[in-house]
């Protein structure tokens, strides 16, 4: 089995140590026996939209973003498509705006986006900076806990084990049970994203900012396709979410695909330790 | 009769003598309180410093660069420096408050200042420097300092108000460093490294600049020496890396971390040997030898001074507990921390601890992890403890570029971990220390107890 891994304009998208999250598909693809194969495109190349199962759009710096989208409404007819055949997307920030129909800036300049979310995005003067913390979309949260639970564990069984290795950190299982309704990351944004009708949010704002601090959503989901202002980087804290990609990025060309069991002690650690520090407040 | 300054400076020195008595290191707190007194201090003091001010600032090397000039220019001036690094326009005023009479008159006769980058324009506007340096711009807190772009046009704004007569020293090989020249109508030096290629583990280079600021056409690089710097032009406009007048070539890194350079300062190459290690301080190196040209200092004593200098706090900074041997290195953010993991790299059987903190100082968002290049250290490790503030965060990292840690490698506590990581050395072995900021003072701490003679082995 391969996946095939489309980086979209990483030399123009690439500010927030967002990277991490194509090194863990990667890692978590090449320790199970699947290969990978990550191809950037960016400026002016074009993409062969039918052969990518995954994408990956990060974020940048605000004059990239014009360049960026730009270009990107010329990739906009193929990407639909992708998504609409069950390609999966992850889009972080930057990449998330573009994703939206338009971005405007606080200055009144609008960059175009290819409105494969229907949400836009004004720029703002405050910037929101801080950790995020996130309880995932409930009927989400029930297909990623078929997926990562089932080839992983069973709660009960995921409590046991991180209690024998935890004996440090007693709340740890607890945290971790909790922990599989969350996404927790790091979000830097000053655009306030608002969600139309077509779009769901990703999930609600537990602690942070989200998606415009005001109605208490984060990101957005149409189709395999993700938006969210989660940096940290998101996926390698979030084992849940990144296998429940790799799953879907799998079942659209070999059909559903149990993933192997992996050893994630360290990632749920960093998982309850990053929501730890998230509702500290030093 | 300035009351109001004479106020300023008592106050200062007040807070200065409480704030060391209670064993603090004073140096921001008594310069924040002069300054609410008497907002114009800075500037009033700075007129009183006979041969001017110079100002150091950039992304990395700020510390060891303006140390490095303050042992050249101490051969012949009294000079004023932030040298705790406290460098915000408070820190810059706890410094003068401290060093003035209480009728304002300072004994020093020149002014080093280390300026963080968001502080140049302010700075720039207190204390109307003589020479600025600006030695590179790269990604750095992003939480803090915003994106790269945005500083930089902040601080074309305020070299456009700069005096004529102010002297602007340019690293050559930083593209968005070096197009700052055309802002500025006095004299320019450049500085920067002609060698194409350099002894160093290649690494996956982040880079902040790909396309040309004047045009936005994608840059050439003959060389990239170290992520945006190295010897660019562009193929559309006329862009391209200056000509730097003091610069380095025939670069050797050495395994015990010294550097060996033929560098030409005032047209005369001279071969140089130096204890101090990676390309990083080449360019620290080149930095504060151009600010000391620009000052009519001689190659000869330049040189000198840069062959006895050693690091400053922090930055390869070298302490014996018992017969074991600490060896520390700051990394702050990725461009700084990618340049020690390829430096440290030119080693093998290497014993680290990486420490992670993620208070307001080191930067809350600790993704930056994600963008350094930890894999170069794949195959030199001998043994590897993480801890800090963000353990789990740094360990996932490390678990992603191939390391294999046991919990038992991981602990949050500084002082627990330097412990422990140095129970596992053999005699005479090296633990090469990897902390962010607020995690160094920890460090320090912890192993200045050591040093001391308490034994570790038993605590």
């Amino acid at each position: 089995m391969t996946l095939q891994i489309c980086h979209l304009y990483p030399d123009l998208m690439d500010t927030y140590g967002d990277k991490g999250n194509i090194i863990t598909i990667v890692k978590r693809c090449q320790w199970r026996g699947i290969k990978t194969n990550v191809t950037s495109v960016t400026v002016g190349q074009s993409l062969k939209t039918d052969r990518f199962d995954i994408y990956f759009f990060g974020g940048g710096q605000d004059h990239a973003q014009f360049i960026v989208g730009k270009d990107l409404q010329k990739k906009a007819k193929g990407l639909f498509r992708a998504i609409e055949s069950g390609a999966v997307m992850l889009s972080v920030c930057g990449g998330y705006q573009l994703l939206q129909k338009y971005f405007k800036t606080k200055e009144g300049n609008v960059i175009k986006g290819i409105g494969l979310f229907d949400a836009y995005t004004i720029g703002s003067d405050n910037r929101m900076i801080q950790n995020l913390l996130v309880e995932i979309d409930p009927e989400l949260q029930v297909e990623i806990n078929n997926v990562y639970l089932s080839t992983h564990m069973s709660l009960r069984e995921a409590s046991r084990r991180s209690n024998l290795i935890t004996h440090q950190d007693r709340h740890a299982p607890l945290a971790m049970t909790r922990g599989i309704r969350n996404l927790v990351g790091f979000e830097n944004h000053s655009g306030k994203t608002y969600l139309g009708r077509d779009v769901k949010p990703l999930g609600k704002v537990i602690v942070g900012s989200g998606n415009n601090g005001e109605d208490k959503t984060e990101g957005a989901v149409y189709q395999n396709a993700f938006g969210c202002y989660l940096h940290g980087s998101l996926l390698p804290k979030n084992p849940h979410f990144a296998d429940y990609l790799i799953s879907k990025a799998l079942e659209r060309r070999y059909g559903k695909v149990k993933l192997k069991l992996l050893d994630d002690t360290l990632e749920w650690e960093t998982h309850s330790s990053a929501i730890q520090r998230t509702r500290s407040k030093g | 009769m300035d009351l109001k300054l004479y106020l300023a400076i008592l106050v200062g020195k007040l807070l200065t003598l409480v704030i060391r008595l209670a064993r603090g290191g004073a140096t921001a707190a008594p310069g924040l309180f002069a300054l609410y007194i008497d907002p114009n201090l800075v500037k009033k003091l700075s007129k009183k410093i006979k041969n001017g001010s110079i100002i150091v600032s950039g992304t990395n090397g700020k510390t060891t660069t303006a140390r490095l000039i303050f042992d050249i220019v101490s051969t012949q001036y009294k000079v004023v420096h932030n040298r705790q690094g406290s460098n915000l326009l408070r820190g810059i005023a706890s410094t003068l408050v401290q060093k003035a009479s209480f009728y304002g008159l300072l004994e020093e006769d020149l002014a080093i200042w280390e300026v963080d980058e968001a502080t140049l324009a302010e700075a720039i506007a207190n204390v109307s420097p003589k020479v600025i340096l600006l030695g590179n711009l790269m990604r750095d807190q992003l939480d803090r300092y915003g994106e790269v772009d945005s500083i930089r046009n902040k601080w074309k704004n305020s070299l456009k108000k700069l005096n004529k007569s102010t002297t602007l020293i340019l690293n050559a090989d930083d593209p968005g460093i070096s197009i700052l020249s055309s802002y500025h109508k006095g004299p320019l030096i450049f500085f920067g490294v002609d060698d194409n290629k350099i002894n160093l583990p290649k690494i996956a280079n982040i880079a902040d600049i790909k396309h040309c600021l004047k045009c936005g056409s994608i840059l050439n690089y003959l060389s990239q020496l170290s992520a945006h710097m190295g010897h660019y032009s562009c193929p559309n406009c006329k862009l391209a890396r200056p000509q730097p007048k003091v610069f380095a070539k025939d670069l050797i890194f050495d395994t015990d971390f010294s550097t060996h350079a033929k560098i030409s300062i005032n047209n005369s190459p001279l071969t140089i040997h130096y204890h101090l290690p990676g390309l990083y301080n080449v360019y620290n190196v080149l930095a504060a030898s151009s600010v000391a040209l620009s000052l009519n200092f001689n190659s000869t004593v330049i040189v000198e001074k840069i062959k006895s200098f050693t690091s400053a706090f922090g930055r390869f900074q070298k302490i014996k507990i018992k017969d074991r041997n600490a060896l520390i290195f700051l990394i702050k953010n990725p461009a700084g921390a990618n340049e020690v993991l390829r430096t440290i790299a030119l080693k093998s059987k290497l014993n680290i601890l990486a420490i992670l903190n993620d208070k307001i100082a080191d930067g809350k968002d600790v993704s930056w992890i994600w963008d350094t290049n930890w894999e170069i250290l794949q195959k030199k490790v001998k043994t590897l403890n993480v801890s800090g503030i963000r353990a789990w965060d740094l360990a996932t990292r490390l678990k992603y570029a191939g390391f294999k840690l046991s919990k038992n490698d991981i602990n949050k506590e500084v002082n627990y971990s330097i412990k422990s990581s140095l129970n596992k050395l053999s005699n005479k072995d090296t633990l090469i220390i990897l902390p962010t900021y607020t995690a160094l003072l920890e460090v320090q701490n912890s192993l200045y107890k050591l040093a001391r003679g308490i034994k570790w082995q038993e605590q």
